[in-house]
Order: C-alpha cells, then structure tokens, then sequence
C-alpha cells in the first residue's frame, strides 16, 4: 500500500508554483499573485477527538428529534394518520422541537448543531448492515477491496493523542448476535493494516478488563513476566544478528502493550471511580455505560470512540411492530447519558476540542419503504391500513430519505439547525440534503485530515470518501 | 478564538518563503562566483560588491527559512522530505550568517586570511544547491528532474518515436504493416501526454484520443484530424502553438518533443491510418513461458542452484554456508505441515548419518497427506477466498468449496485439474466463481460475474480486472470492454457495459482476456465454461502457471520472484528461474508437491535467512536476492504450535474432514423478547427427556454431553455427572442408570455472564440392547419418537427429576444450531481422536483475526505480517489465550511432577528444538521456585510462545 503523497504534491504545486512564477518575474505585482491564488482554505483543526454515537436499527426522525403532528393512539385508526406517535417538546434552543422523552437532549441543543436533512443512500432492498456498512465506510458493499471504518481513517491519520490509548476503540456491539459477519464487515481497518483497527469493547461495563493484565494477575507478576520475557529473548540466539524490521515490530508491539496494560490511564476504564450520582444518571444500560466510558476516554486523550445501542435484527431501534411502546425504552437508553456526556465535557472544557456525533442508517415510517419513488421489496407485510392492537401503532418500516443527525463540540455551531423535512408525509429531506460523504467530509475536515487523503491499493486510490469527491458542509462550523 | 485571528498573517508570509528562497540563491550563487574571479588576488574592485552580497544573503536567508517554518505550520505540510528540507534550511540559513560573520573577521582583521570565509561561502552554496533540490522537489514532484534523464521512463520508452521517426520518415510509401507502426507509435504519444484529459474516462471538451472513433469524430469545436493535411488537422495546429499560448496543447508550458510533433505530422500526412492492432502502453509479460535452459557453466547440480549462481555471479553475491539440521528440520515441517517438529525426531534426524536425509525429510512430509492438507488449505482459503462463515452466507449467497478443495488438497490433485475444476465447477466448486451475492442493489463492477472475473484475473492469473471493471484501467493495458467480455462468459445473459457505474449503451462481446489461446465463445454458460477451462490450462498459458509458481516460492522463500504477487507483468528478478520453474511444474503434470520439493530441495532454501530493516527494501522494485527472509508464524501455525506443545487452542472445527455423523446443534431453552427468538439471558435453566426403551435387556449404554456453560446431568433421578467446559466432551458409561420401559433424562444447565448470550446442550446416548438392538438419544428440538424435550427458567419443584412430574406447563426448548460452537472433534463415542482442532479447519475468531487471518470476503494474496499493538494486547492479556496457558500450566505441571528443571528443558525441546543455555535455565528456574505452580509456569510459557525464537521462522 502507498500512501499517495502526488496529491499533496499536486496541491503544493497549485499553492507553491504560481508563487514561484512570481518570485522569478518581477513584471507580475505580488497583490496579483495573492488574488490569483485559488487555493482551498488550509484546514485550521478543530478537534482531536471524535465520539460517534451510533443508534443502530433506524431510528425514527419522526419519534425523536423531527417530531411532525401527533396522531395519539386510538383503537380503529388509520396507520396513513401516524407521523409521530409522541407529542413535541420544546427544546432550550427556540423554535425548535423534539419528541416526547428527550427532554434532557433538548436542553443541551444550545451546545451543538441539529442537521435534519440526512439521506441515505440508495441501495436498493433495505438493510441495516448494509446501510451501516456504507454509512461507517462512506463505500457502497460489496466492495473489491476492503475498505476501513471513519475510525480507522481517523487512527491511521492522526494516530494515538495518548500513546497508550488505542487511537480506535468501539464500544457496545457484540458479534456473537445475528448478521454479525455483516457488522464484521465493517468493524476494520482493512486495507489500512490491522494495526489501524478498532480496539474491541462489546459490554463497557467489563470494558477494565480490556486493559489491564489478565484477570488475576497481579501488578507485580505481570511486570515480573514482561521482565522475564525482555531478558530472555535479549539472550535468545535469534536477537544476536542484526536488526530486523519482524523483529524490531515484535519487540516494539510488545512493549506498547506492555505500557498500556500497566498504565495508570486503563483506569479510564474503570467506571466505580465515577461519583455514584453521575454513574446512576449514565447507567441506562450498556449503551449508557458506553457514554461514561466515553467521556472518561475522551478526557485522557482517546482519538476515535464510537458507542453503539446494539444491533440485533428486530431489536433496539429496529421496531418492526411495538414501534410506540418500544420507543419509550429507546430513549430512556439514551436522553439521560447523552445529555450527561455533553454537559460533562463541556464542564471540563473538552467540548471544545471533541466533535460528538449521533446518528442513525436510516429512519422509519409508518407507511413508506424505501424512499418515495422507489419500488423495494415491503418488509412488513402485516401492517394493517386500520389499526385495532397498539403492536401496530408506531414506525415499522424502513425510510431512507430523511432522517436527523446531532452534533456538537469540535467548532460545531451552537443552537443550529440545519436543513428541513416535510412536514406531512412523505417526510423527506427538502432542504440543505446531506450525504454520507459530507459527513464523513465534515468529520474529517474538523480533525484537519485532508480531503485528497489517499492510498494506492491493488494499483487503484482509495480516498476517504469514494474518488476524494466529499465535500465538507462549513455552515455547520462556527 | 483570538489568538487565531492573526494566523492569516502569518499564512500569507508563509507563502511568501516560495519567493523569498530566490533571494539569498541569488545573491550567494553570484558572490560565491565573483569570490572565485577574486582569487589570487585578482580583481579587487569586486570586494565591496560581494560583501554587500554576503550579508544581504545571509539576512534574506534567515528571512526564507522563517517563511518556510510558517509555511509548514500555517499549511500544515508534513512529510519526511519537508522534514529534510527545513533542516538543511536551517543549517544553510546557519552556513550563510556564519560565512557573513566569518567576513566581517576577515575584513576587520580579526582572522588573517579569506580561507575559513571561503570555505563556509562554499559549504553553504553547497547546502543552498541541496536544500533549493528538495524545495523544488516538494513543488514540482521529486522525479521532476530525474523523469528527463534518459532511460528513466518505465513504462514508456520515448526512444521508439525517435527510431520510428527516422525509419519511415524517408520512405515514399510505406507498407500496412509500417502504418500501423506509425499509427501505434501516435498512440502511444496520445497515451503519454493526451489521455489524462482525453480519454473514455474522461472526456475533456467532448475529445477522445484513445478510440478510432474519438479520434476522427473530433470534439465539441468539430474534427481534429484532416487526414493528408497536418496544417487544417485542429489537433495539429493546437500542439505546434508557442508554449506559452494560452490554447497550446498538452498544456501550457508542457509541450510535445519535436520528434513527437514530426511523427503526428507524418501520420496525418500518410493519411492518419488507424490500425486495428491494439495499443500497448504498461509493459505486459509474454504469455508464453520462455524455455530457459539450464546453464551449464556453473558447477551447481541442483537445477534451481545452477540457475541462481549464474545470478549471484551476476550480481556478485557468494554462497553462504547452509543451515544446519535444526534450523532446516524446523522450515521444512512449518512449510510442509504447519507443525513444528517433535523433540525427538530433530533428534533423530540430526544424528541420521544419511547424506540425502533432508531430501528424505521432505518426501516423508510431504506424503503426510492430512496434515499437508490441514497446513496448505490456509493458503488456498485465502487465495480462493473460501471461508466458513462471513458475509453473504447469511441468506445463502454465498458457497463453500471445502470438501472439493480439502479432497483435492489431499489427493495432489494435478494444478490444470483444480482450475478446470474451479472453471467449470461441479456443485462442489461452483463456489469460487458463483462469488458473493449481496441483497439490494450492487455497483455494477461488484455483479457476481464481474467478481468471477476479477477473481480469476487476481488469484490464478495474476492481473488486475478491478480496474478495468469501473473503466479502462490505469494501472495495465486492459479496457472496459475487455473486463465485460471476460465478465460475459458467466453471465446468463448479455452484460451491458456500465462505466463508473453508469450504463453506456453498448453490449458486451464474449471473450477472453487472451484470446490468442482459443475462442471461449458459445451460446450456453455451460459451454463457455467449459471453453474456457480449457483455454485456460493450456500450457500455452504460461501466465497461469507462471502465477502459481510465484505464489509457491514466496511461501517457502518469503518473497516472490515477481512483487506484488498479483502483478504478473512487473519484472522478475530472475526471469530464467521463474519461466524454468513453471515449465519443469507443468512437465511434471502439474504437481504442487513436485514444484515445493523441486524448490525446497535446492541449496538456495537452505541458504541462512537475510535480515532488512524495513520492510520496503524486501517490496522494493530494486530487490536483489541473496536468501531467504524471516518470517512470522502465521496464525494458524502459531495456534498449531501453541496446541503442540502447551494445550488445545481449539477443540472444534466448523469444518470437519472425519466428518462424524451426530448431529452438532445444541438445544436450550427458547427465550423471546417481542415475539421473538433471541441469545438466552444468563442464569439456570432446567430440561427433562422422556424416552422408552423395549424390553429386552440392556448390554451397555454410552453418552456424551458438551454443555455451555456448566451442567449437571441426572438418569432416572440419579445424578451422573457435572461439567463446566463445553470444549471438553464428557463421555461415560451409563448402563446402570437405565432401565427397559420408561426413563427420564433431567439436566440443569447454568448460562453464565452479565449479558444474553449463546448457550446449548449437546448430548448423545447410545443403547445397545440384546438382538443387536441399537438406539440413539440425542438431544434435539422434536425427538426422534416425536417426544419433545422441555425445558423452564423458573426453578421446579424437588421432585422435577422424576418420572412422574408433570412437566406440561414447561416450555419447549429451542434449537440454537451449531454456529457459535462448531464440531467438537472429540464428539463421538471414539476415545482415540485428535485432542486439538487445526487452525485452517476453525472458523474466524477473534484470536485468529487479530494474529493476520483475513475475512475471505476478498481474495487476500499475501497477509500482513508484522506485530501490532492489537496483537500483541489480544496475547499479552486476551482472555482467550490466557486459558490456553492456565490449562497447558495445569497439565504440565502433573506429566512432570512439580519438577523445574525438567520443565524448563521439556519447554526449551518442544518449543525452539534446543535445551536451555545455563543462563536461560536460571532464569527460568528463578521463576518457578522451589515448587512450581501453575503461575510461574503460565508466566514462562507465555515468554517462551511470544519470543522472535518460537514467532519466526529464520
């Protein structure tokens, strides 16, 4: 693999070859050189760490924070009635709305940014580990190669802020549950290397004993063991000829992890240092827990952490019947630790410094699957036009053409909302459209990576978003 | 926020460095130079001169390389070479303000004569000179001066036009053939300097340069060539305006060379012919295998030997003594079997006075057929991008080639045969071609007949179709249309070319990628298939084998004859060696086993391995041979090994070649959450089986259970035993718990950890009554007699183990299939059987995903093998290999009575084949204690696994 430096060199040549021109030719006033210069802006970063909360199963737009007219539940009523089947609430942010049971998420909107007008791509039937394959990677699957996960991106670029923090952590999936080999396919760095890859931590509350040496292993024997290990490959007949590169990365993989394991920062991960009252408002679940540990993360000089609410078919956010009743619980899961994270961090000062990021594949509705337009196949082919149980009083099917997207710290804008939705339905993005490659664009362009970052693999670049084309949406930045 | 503000000052003088470096170039360069017309003396009227010089540019030198430190960090530029060229800007900008200080000495007498001034004045213009390179490097790319030397164009030899050029230039008349000639020379300028603008995939103002079409049918401002007339031709007039012409073509200021331009000329004045041969531009191997012969000056006798010493001859490279037996026996059994060979037979082996033992050694393994296979099918996994789990299996689009290629592995199947095989499948190998099949809607270069083509391009044939799949490929001379064509052969319909994913309108034509090796076309899949399976073997094909034989090599020796392995065109580093190596491989009927031995019995194998300290010098395109490169242990060797000598690592396979016969799906109770089926939450669940047994007496009765987590299991109220390590089979007999009539089989089963997660029962009895009676209890969803097995969550009454209770309010229990635990090797009423999986047999795991085995969702050629800090966190404190160690430590502990030393010499034999030094064992015994325990030993096993002695192979 070749990190493509032409590109760089390209733009050196844009900034650098006109300027040389000038020097050599006194006829050309140097104002005409400053005008001509049409250089993009460099990229002033912004932030250092990026923390994705990851609602995994398509949340609704409608039933959290794009609330549309509240149709309550009444035995006989028509489905085509129900855009949101919660009342709105108000926000601390004027004029602006959200759904009932995300009071706490509300009153912190005046730290961050809403964008409502998210679309997702099209990719024919609808599936969520497709959609949240091509939402991590910012790649349509299947690809000829394997692309990296944002996080890999962000951990091959910047690396570690901490040394001994794994620059990509991911937290709160398990693998074990269905379609796990299709969240696999994403959770990589792949053609990075898997020196890039996410540090694994399915259940954050044992999230300590990712980091520290093995259970029941004490401090002084694990050190005793890296001593015995160091003296005996130094005396070992294979370390007696010259340097080799196998080598020199064995001794130095080693001697990383050795410092992690034994340093004070994996107590990061131990979440009964946290104050009982705070530890009782983010203890929701392991997506909550996942939020602790991020703040804790983040505020020790982590790069890259994303908490998912787990994926598991027709679980979490994925309401294929129960919408309403199930909705309930989803956002009990996360309005109390994610309004907590943000107050948190930003008491601490870290806001500034770290971009917060929660999104969802796709979102739901009552009626439409897919998007308006497009034919795909119904995957709930018994939800009745009038509905006489509640299991069907909520948003059951797939919808990709609008859905929210929250975002604060890292020079977002604060009390901004940005782009719209219809009102009645179909409730689509009609103003200001993001795609994928604008957020990952955005994210990326908040960290300094450059848009042109590129690797050759297999002869082809790859960049960060598909042929370097993602834009970054700078409304969003203050 | 603030301290922000003034930053776009700092940028624009940032910018200002590119203009600012001019100055003390200028100004040192010139006096340097009348410091020189100074020299004896002379010329003394230019003193003052090259004083002001001096200083002016030793200040306007501090002032550039202040510039460019705001360059770089207002810009954010960063690279080892920015890196470079601000250090030697500093040390120049250093070199001038001592030179101007050293000046003022001299002039005020301090110092007595110009000498020390001169010589800094020289050093720093040498500097500038170095520094000023780098600069220009960084803005104008770092061949820009070395891509006009000539001999320096890779891919493109510019000399051809220039021969051309003079050959038909002279002629009245030229011949068919010499047009063409002249057409393809056209081309290939075109190539060089016109289609990164004008080409299909990119058609700047409407112009094409790479199709006859294009070419004649012109641009958006109307035709381009007026055959016969050069002055009318558009395309002419645009390439002989000034450079400095705004409308010039290639561009302003990169113009064509006059040689160039006069062969454009000549072709549009002969007419502007175009032929039909195809345009070449990226150098392409010959399909054919050149039949080098054996030298037969050298006094080799080994045929790869004689081969390589006419190398090293070459490249002045001496033979270096062999290694010895240990070394040898250790690669031999790591590269044959994947195993590491047992203390006692390196013993052995060493001491063999047999002068042709390492010969022997290598037919002896590799006549192991089970464990060649178990070894060799990693390879081939990754290669054919087979796996037992992973996308696209989940709804069915996606088959497994195991048994074919484990069968075929094991047989030796001859290589044409395996690609016939894999060609033209039978329901066992259509796999490989069938590729992945996602649901929805699929970019048109990801369609599973496209994947067939690129994978057969990439895995057999070593090239590129990926490319070519999107649009006409940058990296080799293949064409859209050429991947459609190859693409076509397994679609069942006609293929539309898609460009970027955007249909083009135009229909795909059958064919092969060489179609000088025979028509594959016919009208059904079939057919073609069967075509092309047999173009493809054809020894005409040298390609094939060529690929094949690369691949082999780099497996033994660590780096291919040709880099990367799925680029067959780049330059061998020995042409002779690798042709002479894929025709013997052919001649011998296409046997892999031939080709490893004919390599492996070679001095050359046997050479000591070479150390580099990166791992570019190994990749580098200017890689020179001389022996053997260290490898890592790749995950399946190091889990073998670990299995070897300390514990099982795996005890389950997901595929398994003995292919016992009882079913391996584990039951527990069903539980749902919303209406549906999801992973059990932790805590006791309780099961009961009634089964009926005829009367006639019972000669004996056998069973095995595997639970996960824990369990304890009751026979008619009687308890028979407990267990809580699903990977251990428990087998017992269990006669006397049975009576003929009624029986009731009760188990309480425990699922452990804080969340939901995978828990099964696996249990079999076997029932041999009188009369050769045989019957078989297996735990299952619906018994075979239609009784179900029930199960509950809520703690039962006492008497829930008997007969009698009544256990209809229980639910049914729920089949959890096999997925999450595989096939126990062990599972079956056999006590003699393998105690440890294989790592190629075992389905991805996190242990094996973070020692370097890939996801198959692509082929994967050659693994990344270099430790990471992932690894080494998933080996120092993984949960999973520290149980490893703790079961090892257990039962070591005991086969060795608690003895140190006797350990410690087991440890050093076992794993690096040698005893301890003193030193070593002293250590190690400082460890261990007086006594022992399992501690101390797990800390020295883990130290012995992980050291570079047992990672690598050298």
């Amino acid at each position: 693999m070749d990190k493509n430096t032409v590109n760089q060199r390209r733009e050196f040549i844009k900034k650098m070859g006109t300027a040389s021109l000038v020097a050599a030719s006194t006829s050309i006033p140097t104002a005409s050189f400053l005008s001509s210069c049409n250089t993009p802006a460099p990229i002033n970063t912004k932030a250092d760490t990026v923390i994705l909360l990851w609602m995994a199963g398509g949340m609704a737009h409608t039933e959290t924070f794009d609330p549309k007219a509240y149709a309550p539940y009444e035995k006989g009523m028509e489905s085509k009635r129900i855009l949101s089947s919660f009342p709105k609430v108000p926000t601390v942010v004027d004029g602006l709305d959200f759904s009932e049971g995300l009071e706490s998420i509300g009153s912190i909107m005046d730290k961050g940014a809403i964008i409502r007008s998210y679309k997702s791509a099209d990719l024919g039937h609808i599936l969520h580990t497709r959609h949240q394959y091509h939402w991590h990677t910012c790649y349509e699957p299947p690809q000829s190669v394997q692309v990296p996960h944002l996080g890999a991106w962000i951990a091959k670029e910047l690396g570690p802020i901490n040394p001994v923090i794994p620059p990509f952590i991911s937290m709160g999936q398990r693998f074990t549950v269905g379609e796990g080999e299709e969240l696999k396919a994403f959770h990589t760095a792949g053609f990075l290397g898997s020196e890039f890859g996410p540090f694994l931590i399915p259940d954050p509350s044992s999230g300590l004993e990712s980091v520290r040496p093995p259970q029941g292993m004490s401090l002084k024997r694990f050190e005793a063991r890296y001593k015995l290990y160091k003296e005996l490959t130094e005396k070992s007949k294979v370390m007696e000829r010259g340097s080799d590169y196998q080598r020199e990365s064995l001794m130095r993989s080693m001697e990383q992890s050795y410092r992690l394991l034994n340093s004070p920062e994996s107590m990061v991960f131990d979440l009964t240092q946290e104050p009982q009252e705070k530890y009782n408002i983010y203890n929701t679940g392991r997506f909550g827990l996942g939020c602790l540990t991020a703040k804790r993360l983040a505020m020790n000089g982590a790069r890259f952490v994303s908490v998912s609410t787990e994926y598991e078919p027709f679980l979490g956010w994925d309401t294929h019947e129960n919408g309403h009743t199930r909705m309930i619980k989803m956002k009990e899961l996360i309005d109390g630790p994610v309004a907590q994270l943000i107050k948190d961090l930003d008491e601490s000062g870290h806001l500034d410094r770290t971009l917060i990021i929660l999104a969802s594949e796709f979102s739901r509705d009552a009626m439409l699957e897919g998007r308006p337009g497009k034919t795909v196949k119904d995957q709930v082919r018994n939800q009745p036009d009038i509905i006489e149980d509640e299991k069907f009083y909520g948003m059951h099917r797939h919808f990709t053409d609008g859905s929210s997207i929250l975002m604060w710290g890292g020079g977002i804008k604060k009390g901004l909302v940005y782009g719209k939705t219809a009102d009645e339905r179909p409730c689509s993005s009609i103003e200001n459209t993001v795609v994928i490659d604008q957020v990952h664009q955005t994210i990326y362009h908040a960290l300094g990576i450059h848009p042109e970052t590129n690797y050759t693999i297999e002869g082809r670049p790859f960049y960060t978003t598909p042929d370097g084309q993602g834009k970054p949406i700078l409304d969003l930045f203050a | 926020m603030d301290e922000n503000a003034l930053n776009w000052i700092f940028q624009l003088l940032g910018r200002l460095h590119p203009l600012a470096v001019h100055f003390p170039i200028g100004l040192l360069v010139v006096a340097l130079f009348l410091e020189l017309l100074t020299l004896n003396g002379k010329r003394i009227g230019l003193r003052e001169g090259i004083n002001w010089m001096i200083y002016l540019g030793a200040g306007f030198s501090i002032l550039a390389t202040s510039f460019g430190w705001l360059l770089r960090t207002f810009d954010d530029y960063s690279g080892e070479l920015v890196e470079l060229h601000q250090n030697l800007g500093i040390a120049t900008a250093l070199f001038a303000v001592i030179t101007a200080l050293l000046l003022q000495k001299t002039l005020s007498g301090n110092i007595s004569n110009y000498l020390a001034y001169r010589s800094m004045l020289v050093l720093s213009v040498i500097f500038l000179s170095f520094t000023g390179h780098l600069g220009a490097s960084l803005t104008h790319g770092e061949d820009f001066l070395s891509s006009v030397l000539p001999n320096n164009s890779e891919s493109y030899d510019e000399n051809k036009s220039v021969v051309l050029l003079a050959k038909l230039d002279k002629l009245d008349s030229l011949s068919e053939n010499q047009l063409d000639d002249l057409n393809l020379g056209v081309r290939a300028i075109f190539a060089h300097n016109c289609y990164q603008c004008h080409s299909e995939n990119k058609q700047k103002g409407e112009l094409v340069l790479e199709t006859k079409k294009g070419v004649f049918q012109g641009g958006e401002s109307g035709e381009v060539i007026v055959a016969g007339n050069p002055e009318e031709s558009e395309l002419y007039k645009r390439i002989t305006l000034s450079p400095n012409d705004d409308l010039v073509m290639p561009k302003k200021g990169k113009v064509l060379k006059a040689n160039e331009i006069a062969l454009i000329k000549l072709w549009i004045e002969k007419g502007a012919h175009w032929s039909d041969r195809t345009l070449k531009i990226f150098p392409e191997a010959e399909l054919a295998l050149t039949k080098p012969e054996l030298p037969a000056t050298t006094k080799e006798k080994h045929p790869v030997d004689k081969l390589v010493d006419v190398y090293f001859e070459k490249n002045d490279i001496d033979w270096e003594d062999l290694v010895d037996d240990k070394t040898f026996i250790r690669r031999a059994y790591l590269d044959i079997v994947g195993l590491l060979p047992e203390p006692d037979v390196i013993h052995q082996f060493e001491n063999n006075p047999d002068s042709d033992k390492r010969s022997k050694l290598i037919d002896n393994l590799l006549n192991d057929k089970q464990n060649y296979t178990q070894h060799w099918l990693s390879f081939w996994n990754d290669l054919l991008r087979n796996d037992y789990s992973g996308t696209g299996f989940i709804t069915g689009g996606r088959k497994q080639i195991t048994d074919w290629l484990y069968t075929s592995l094991l047989d030796n199947k001859p290589y044409n045969s395996m690609i016939s095989e894999l060609i033209n499948p039978t329901a066992e190998s259509e796999g490989f071609i069938k590729g992945i099949q996602w649901r929805g809607l699929v970019n048109a270069s990801q369609r599973t007949e496209m994947q067939a083509a690129q994978n057969i391009g990439q895995s057999l044939m070593g090239i590129n179709v990926k490319c070519a799949s999107c649009h006409n490929s940058f990296v080799s001379n293949l064409t859209l249309d050429q991947a459609y064509g190859f693409a076509s052969i397994f679609a069942d319909s006609v293929l539309e070319l898609n460009r970027c994913d955007k249909p083009i309108g135009k229909m795909a034509k059958v064919n092969f990628l060489y179609p000088e090796l025979g028509a594959v076309e016919a009208d059904s899949l079939k057919e073609r298939l069967l075509k092309l399976s047999e173009v493809m073997v054809k020894p005409e094909n040298g390609r094939l084998y060529r690929t094949i034989t690369n691949r082999i090599w780099e497996r033994l020796m660590g780096r291919g004859i040709i880099e990367p392995l799925d680029e067959m065109d780049n330059a061998p580093w020995d042409a002779a060696l690798l042709d002479w190596l894929a025709a013997d491989f052919i001649a011998s009927g296409h046997d892999l086993k031939h080709l490893m031995k004919m390599i492996m019995t070679s001095k050359v194998y046997q050479l000591p391995t070479i150390d580099y300290k990166k791992l570019e010098q190994i990749k580098s395109s200017k890689y020179v041979f001389e022996g053997p490169i260290i490898r890592r242990l790749s995950a399946e060797q190091f889990s073998d090994a670990v299995s070897q000598i300390i514990s099982p690592v795996y005890y389950a396979a997901a595929f398994d070649p003995t292919g016992e016969g009882f079913s391996t799906r584990r039951i527990w109770h069903r539980e749902r959450k919303f209406d549906r089926d999801v992973l059990p939450e932790p805590g006791k669940r309780y099961f009961r089986h009634k089964f009926n047994l005829t009367k006639k007496e019972i000669i004996q009765a056998k069973a095995i259970i595997s639970v996960d987590h824990s369990y304890t299991l009751y026979l008619n109220e009687q308890k028979v035993s407990m267990g809580a390590d699903w990977r251990k089979v428990d087998k017992f007999d269990v006669t006397r718990y049975l009576n003929t009539g009624e029986n009731i089989i009760a188990i309480e089963g425990e699922n452990e950890g804080k969340i939901a997660n995978p828990a099964g029962i696996l249990f079999v009895m076997r029932i041999l009554q009188k009369d050769s009676l045989e019957t078989i209890i297996q735990s299952a969803e619906v018994s075979e007699e239609g009784e179900d097995w029930k199960s509950t969550d809520i703690i039962p009454e006492e008497n829930w183990l008997t007969l009698e209770f009544d256990d209809k309010e229980w639910g049914s229990v729920l089949n959890y299939g096999s997925k999450h635990w595989d096939r126990l090797l062990s599972y079956n009423f056999d006590d003699n059987v393998s105690s440890y999986a294989r790592a190629s047999l075992v389905r991805q795991h996190p242990f094996m995903k973070a020692l370097g085995r890939p996801s198959r969702e692509n082929v994967t050629t050659s693994r990344d093998n270099q430790a990471t800090l992932l690894q080494a966190l998933e080996l120092t404190n993984g949960e999973f290999f520290n149980k490893v160690l703790e079961d090892g430590a257990s039962t070591w502990l005991e086969e060795n009575n608690y003895q140190g030393e006797k350990i410690v010499d087991a440890l050093y034999q076992k794993s690096f084949g040698r005893m301890p030094t003193k030193k070593e064992k002293n250590i190690m015994l400082s460890i261990l204690g007086e006594r022992p325990d399992k501690e101390g030993l797990q800390d020295l096993f883990w130290a012995t696994l992980l050291s570079p002695e047992f990672q690598f192979i050298y």
